[in-house]
C-alpha cells in the first residue's frame, strides 16, 4: 500500500492558478460530484473567496488509478509562506506551477528554494496555456535560467480547460517518490496543521512517518508530554469527512482527540504511541514568528473583553497571531497584535470584525526594534510610543529583510531609485531574458507601509516581490510624534529614519488634515521630534453646519439625521475636544 | 396651532419634494370635505394662537372654497390669531388677495424664490419677475405682514444676482423674508449639479439679509412669525390635510400623503411615539437653530458639561435658565457636540 501513496504540495507565485489546478485534479479523480464543483473549492473561508486568494493551506486525499494522492494546496502570498513550509514537510513532491504568460516571479523562486531545502521532487507545471498571451518556451527558459531546474519535463496544462490534467496525474504517480518510513516502528506523526471545530474540538492534521495511528490508541504528544486517546480519525476531503480506523505510514489524516485547547496539539509537534514512544520526534520546524505589530482597539471602549475573546477564538484557527494587552492614552484598552505581514494584518482585522461583529481601529504597523540603553540593557520595542527617552538610548537596531524583486528591464531605473529611497542596499542584479532579478537588503520598517502598492505602481503592476528576514542592523532612527491640539497622540507615533523625519512629518500631517473633519474649534496638527515641532497644519473651524429648511413635518427626519451624525461621531476617537476618524490612525500608510 | 395643507400645484418645480401634485384640482371639493371632517374629529384648543395655510399652492383654491373652510374654523379664531397663507405670484391676483384678507387672513407669504427670470426658469417656476412684483404690491394694499421666500446656493447664483434680489425685496417693503439654501432632495428633479456649494457665499448672503431684516432662525428674517417660532419651540399643533404632520405631547401624526387616500380616510394617521431622548434631541436641535433656545434643565449631566465648555468659548449663552445659540449656522454641529 505504502508504495502507492503520493504526497505533494502545489506551490507557485500568487495567482498562478494553484487552487484552480487543485479543482481540476480533484475533479479528474472523481472526488466530488459535478454538482458539488465550484471554483477554487479549497478556498473555504469567506475572505479567501472574496479576495480570490488562498490564505491557509488545504489538504485533500484523492484516488487515481489505484494510487492515493495527498494534495496540499498552498497560498502564494509572501505573508503566508509559513503555510508553504509546513506543507512541504509532509510532502515528497512539489508541483511548481508557473503562469504561462507571467513567467517566473519572486514567490516562484522563494518557494522553489523551500522545496529544494526539503529535498522534494519538483515537477514544473506550466499553467494557463489556454491564454493567448501564453509563451511556453519563454517560461520554460526562465525556469531553467532563474531557478536552475530542468524544464524539459515540464507538464503543460490549463487549469481552466482541463487540458493536460491527465498527463499531470500520470507524472505525479510516476515521478513523486512513494513515502519512506517503517510501518513496524513506533508511531511517529508530524502535526502540520491544527484548528478548532465547534463540534469535534481541536483537530490535528498529521503526516504519519512511521507506524500508524489507530482509533482508540493512547497517544503521546511529545512536545507537551501529555497523553490523549484517539476518538476519531478521518481523511481530508473538500466536502465531507472520510472516516477511517487507521492512518498508516506515509498517509495524511485528521486526528480527533476531543481536546478543547489547540495549544495541546501545537503545529510542529509530534504524535507518538504512549506506551511505545518513538525515540525522537519528527523533523521539527521553526515556530512562526510575527514580523509586523500593530495596536488593535475596539472603537467602543467597553468592547475590550469582547476583543480578547475574539482574539482567543481566532488564535485557535490562526496560530500565527500573537497578542498582548496594551493601553493607549488616545485609544484606551486594546492589544498589540503580531502578524506575519501587511496582508495578514488586513485579513486578521477583517476576520475579527466580520466573524465577531467588532468594530476596530488599527494603528500604523511597526516592526520590532532592539534598543540598547545607556545602561547596556537591550529591550525590544514594537510599539513606537514605548521607545525610551533619547537620553537613555545608546543605539537602536532595526530588522532588515532580503528582498527579491523581478521586474521588466524597462522599469529598472525607476525601481532602483525607489529602492534607494527606501534605504535599500543592492546585493545582486541579474538579467533573466528581458527581465531583471534584483536582490536588496532593506530595512523592514520601509516595507511595512504601502511599499508593495508603490512598487506595483512604479512598474505598472509588473514587479513581483518576495522577502525574508535576515537580522538586525544599527539604524539612525528617531521617534516622531503627532500632536493634535497640542496633545501628543500616542497611537500616531512612528519610528523613522532621522533624515526622513521632516519630510514624513510634513506629508503625514497633510494627510491627516484632509481626514480630520472641520470641527467647532480650530485644530492644530503638528509633527514633532522630541520637543522640536517640525511641521504644522491647521484644520479651520466650521462656519456653517445646519440644514436650511426645517418645518413642522420635517422635524423627525432632522432628528434622525442628527442621530446618525452622532453615531458617526461615536465611531471617531476623541482626543480632548477633537474627534479623529479611524482612518487617520493609518494615515502613515498613505505617505511615501 | 393649526396647519392646513393644500397639496395642489399648477406645475411641479424642479427642486421640490413637498407633498404637492399637479393635475389634481378636480379633487378640491372632496378634499375640502375631508379637511372639514378631519377638523371636526380632532380635539381643538379654545382659540388658535396661529394658523398656517401652506402648500402646495393655496392660491389655487378660490375664495368660495375658503369661505366654506373658514365657516368651520371661525369659532376657533380671535383677533389675536396669526393667520398666514402661502400664495404663488401667478395665481394670487388682486381680487383673491383682497378677499382672502377680508376672510381674516392677516399674513401672506409668496413663493418668489428670485426676481431673476433666468433663475426662475432654472428652478422650474411658473411665474415671472413681473408677476412677483405685482403680487407683492397688491398684497401691500391689504396686508401689513408680507413674506417672500427666496432661494440661494443655486448653481447659477452669483453674488450680484442674490444682491439684486435682496435689494428689490427690501425696496418692495416686505417685512419678512424666508431665504432657503437649496437642498437637493432625492425625489425631486434636481441633483447635486444644480446646487452651488460655496460656504463663503452662503455666509455672505445671510449677512446681507441680516443687514435689512433681523435673523431669528437659520432661514427666517424680519418680523417673527408666531407659527414658525411655535415649531422651533416644539409646541403642539394640529396638521390638517394630506401628509400634514401634527404633533401633540410626545406623538407625531402622519395622515395619508396621497390625496385620494386622504379623502377616503381623513381620520387615518400613522403615529410616531417620541421617547424622552427623541424629545431632548429635538428641543436642542430646534432651539439652537432659532431664537427659541431651550431650557438648561432638560440637559443630562454630560451635556451640561459640554454646554458649559461652549459657553466659555462664547458659542452659547445661558440666560434666565435657557440656553441660546450665538451662531445659528452651527446649530447641527453644536447639537451633536453637546448631546
Ligand atoms: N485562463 C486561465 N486562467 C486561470 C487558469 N488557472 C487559473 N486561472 C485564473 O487565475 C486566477 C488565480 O487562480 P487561483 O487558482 O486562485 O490562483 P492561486 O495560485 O491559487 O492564487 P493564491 O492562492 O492567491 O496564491 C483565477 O482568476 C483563475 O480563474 C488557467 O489555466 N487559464
Ligand atoms: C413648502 S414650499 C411651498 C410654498 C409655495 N408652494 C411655493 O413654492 O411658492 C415653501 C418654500 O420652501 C422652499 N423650498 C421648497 N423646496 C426647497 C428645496 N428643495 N430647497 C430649499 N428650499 C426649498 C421654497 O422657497 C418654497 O417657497
Ligand atoms: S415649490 Fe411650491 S409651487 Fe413649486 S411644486 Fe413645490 S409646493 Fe408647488
Ligand atoms: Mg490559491
Amino acid at each position: 500500500m505504502q508504495e502507492k501513496i503520493r504526497n505533494f504540495s502545489i506551490i507557485a507565485h500568487i495567482d498562478h492558478g494553484k487552487s484552480t489546478l487543485a479543482d481540476r485534479l480533484i475533479q479528474e479523480c472523481g472526488a466530488v460530484s459535478d454538482r458539488e464543483l465550484e471554483a477554487q473549492m479549497l478556498d473555504s473561508m469567506d475572505i479567501e473567496k472574496e479576495r480570490g486568494i488562498t490564505i491557509k493551506a488545504q489538504s485533500v486525499r484523492l484516488e487515481y488509478n489505484g494510487h492515493i494522492l495527498n494534495l496540499i494546496d498552498t497560498p502564494g502570498h509572501v505573508d503566508f509562506s509559513y503555510e508553504v513550509s509546513k506543507s512541504l514537510k509532509s510532502s515528497e513532491g512539489a508541483l511548481l506551477v508557473v503562469d504561462a504568460s507571467q513567467g517566473v516571479e519572486a514567490q516562484t523562486i522563494a518557494n522553489v528554494y523551500l522545496a529544494l531545502d526539503n529535498d522534494l521532487e519538483i515537477i514544473p507545471v506550466i499553467n494557463k496555456i489556454d491564454l493567448p498571451s501564453a509563451d511556453v518556451d519563454r517560461v520554460a527558459n526562465e525556469i531553467e535560467e532563474t531557478i536552475g531546474i530542468d524544464a524539459s519535463g515540464a507538464i503543460l496544462v490549463s487549469a481552466k480547460t482541463g487540458e493536460g490534467i491527465k498527463e499531470l496525474l500520470d507524472a505525479i504517480v510516476e515521478r513523486v517518490p512513494a513515502p519512506q518510513g517503517n510501518p513496524n516502528a513506533p508511531t511517529k506523526a508530524l502535526i502540520y496543521d491544527s484548528w478548532f471545530d465547534n463540534y469535534l474540538g481541536a483537530l490535528a492534521l498529521v503526516r504519519v512517518f512511521d507506524g500508524e495511528i489507530k482509533k482508540g490508541q493512547e497517544i503521546l504528544v511529545m512536545g507537551t508530554g501529555k497523553t490523549h486517546k484517539v476518538n476519531e480519525l478521518y481523511y481530508p476531503h473538500p466536502k465531507r469527512k472520510l472516516p477511517t480506523n487507521a492512518i498508516k505510514t506515509g498517509e495524511i489524516g485528521v486526528v480527533v482527540l476531543g481536546l478543547k485547547n489547540v495549544a495541546d496539539i501545537r503545529v510542529g509537534d509530534t504524535i507518538t504511541d504512549a506506551k511505545n514512544p518513538a525515540s525522537e520526534p519528527a523533523d521539527e520546524f521553526e515556530e512562526v514568528k510575527s514580523f509586523v505589530f500593530a495596536g488593535i482597539y475596539p472603537i467602543e471602549t467597553d468592547k475590550f473583553d469582547d476583543l480578547r475573546d475574539a482574539l482567543d477564538k481566532l488564535k485557535l484557527n490562526d496560530s500565527s497571531i500573537t497578542y498582548e494587552p496594551e493601553t493607549s492614552k488616545a485609544l484606551g484598552f486594546g492589544f498589540r497584535v503580531g502578524f506575519l505581514g501587511m496582508l495578514h494584518m488586513e485579513v486578521v482585522k477583517e476576520r475579527l470584525e466580520r466573524e465577531f461583529g467588532l468594530e476596530l481601529i488599527a494603528t500604523a504597523p511597526s516592526v520590532t526594534y532592539k534598543v540598547i540603553t545607556t545602561d547596556g540593557e537591550e529591550i525590544e520595542v514594537s510599539n513606537p510610543s514605548e521607545l525610551p527617552d533619547v537620553s537613555k538610548i545608546e543605539k537602536i537596531l532595526e530588522p532588515y529583510v532580503k528582498a527579491t524583486i523581478l521586474v521588466p528591464d524597462e522599469f529598472v531605473g525607476n525601481i532602483i531609485t525607489f529602492l534607494n529611497e527606501k534605504r535599500g542596499i543592492q546585493k545582486k542584479m541579474d538579467y533573466v531574458g528581458d527581465r531583471v532579478l534584483l536582490e536588496y537588503e532593506i530595512p523592514m520598517n520601509e516595507i511595512v507601509t504601502d511599499f508593495y502598492d508603490k512598487l506595483k505602481s512604479t512598474t505598472k503592476g509588473y514587479a513581483s516581490f518576495d522577502y525574508e528576514m535576515i537580522g538586525y542592523k544599527e539604524g539612525d532612527l528617531v521617534k516622531m510624534d503627532i500632536r493634535v491640539a497640542g496633545e501628543v497622540v500616542d497611537a500616531l507615533s512612528i519610528i523613522v529614519d532621522k533624515n526622513k523625519a521632516e519630510k514624513k512629518g510634513r506629508e503625514l500631517i497633510k494627510v491627516m488634515k484632509e481626514l480630520i473633519p472641520r470641527q467647532l474649534f480650530e485644530v492644530a496638527i503638528q509633527a514633532s521630534v522630541g520637543n522640536k515641532i517640525i511641521a504644522r497644519e491647521t484644520v479651520k473651524a466650521l462656519r456653517k453646519d445646519v440644514t436650511a429648511k426645517c418645518y413642522g413635518g420635517d422635524i423627525s427626519r432632522k432628528r434622525k439625521l442628527l442621530e446618525k451624525q452622532k453615531q458617526g461621531k461615536k465611531r471617531m476617537k476623541s482626543i480632548g475636544k477633537v474627534n479623529i476618524p479611524q482612518e487617520a490612525f493609518l494615515s502613515v500608510l498613505k505617505i511615501d | 396651532m393649526l396647519y392646513i395643507h393644500i397639496p395642489f400645484c399648477q406645475t411641479k418645480c424642479f427642486y421640490c419634494a413637498f407633498n404637492s401634485f399637479q393635475g389634481q384640482t378636480h379633487l378640491k371639493d372632496a378634499y375640502l370635505q375631508a379637511l372639514i371632517k378631519q377638523f371636526q374629529h380632532t380635539s381643538k384648543p379654545h382659540k388658535f394662537e396661529s394658523i398656517f395655510i401652506g402648500g402646495g399652492t393655496p392660491s389655487l383654491m378660490d375664495i368660495s372654497w375658503y369661505n366654506q373652510l373658514f365657516e368651520v374654523i371661525y369659532d376657533y379664531i380671535d383677533d389675536k390669531t396669526e393667520i398666514t397663507i402661502e400664495a404663488n405670484p401667478n395665481s394670487a391676483d388682486y381680487e383673491w388677495i383682497k378677499q382672502i384678507r377680508q376672510l381674516g387672513v392677516n399674513r401672506i407669504s409668496f413663493g418668489v424664490q428670485s426676481f431673476n427670470e433666468e433663475k426662475l426658469k432654472f428652478l422650474g417656476r411658473s411665474h415671472s419677475r413681473k408677476d412677483a412684483i405685482r403680487a407683492i404690491s397688491n398684497a401691500h394694499k391689504f396686508f401689513d405682514n408680507v413674506n417672500i421666500d427666496l432661494m440661494y446656493s443655486v448653481a447659477i447664483d452669483t453674488k450680484d444676482l442674490l444682491k439684486s434680489d435682496v435689494l428689490l425685496a427690501n425696496k418692495l417693503g416686505v417685512n419678512h423674508i424666508s431665504a432657503y439654501s437649496l437642498t437637493i432632495e432625492q425625489s425631486s428633479r434636481f441633483n447635486h449639479t444644480h446646487k452651488k456649494d460655496d460656504e463663503e457665499e452662503e455666509i455672505w448672503m445671510i449677512k446681507l439679509l441680516n443687514s435689512f431684516l433681523k435673523q431669528y432662525e437659520i432661514s427666517n428674517f424680519g418680523r417673527i412669525c408666531k407659527h414658525n417660532l411655535g415649531y422651533w419651540q416644539l409646541k403642539n399643533y394640529i396638521g390638517l390635510g394630506a401628509g400634514a404632520v401634527g404633533f401633540k405631547n410626545n406623538k407625531r401624526f402622519y395622515p395619508h400623503k396621497n390625496i385620494q387616500k386622504y379623502i377616503n380616510n381623513p381620520l387615518f394617521a400613522h403615529i410616531e411615539k417620541l421617547d424622552h431622548q427623541d424629545l431632548l434631541y429635538e428641543k436642542v436641535l430646534l432651539g439652537l437653530r432659532s431664537v427659541a433656545g431651550f431650557e438648561w434643565e432638560i440637559l443630562p449631566k454630560h451635556a451640561q458639561e459640554k454646554t458649559q465648555e461652549l459657553i466659555k468659548e462664547g458659542k452659547l449663552i445661558l440666560k434666565k435658565g435657557r440656553v441660546y445659540s450665538t451662531d445659528f449656522l452651527l446649530a447641527d454641529a453644536i447639537s451633536v457636540y453637546i448631546l
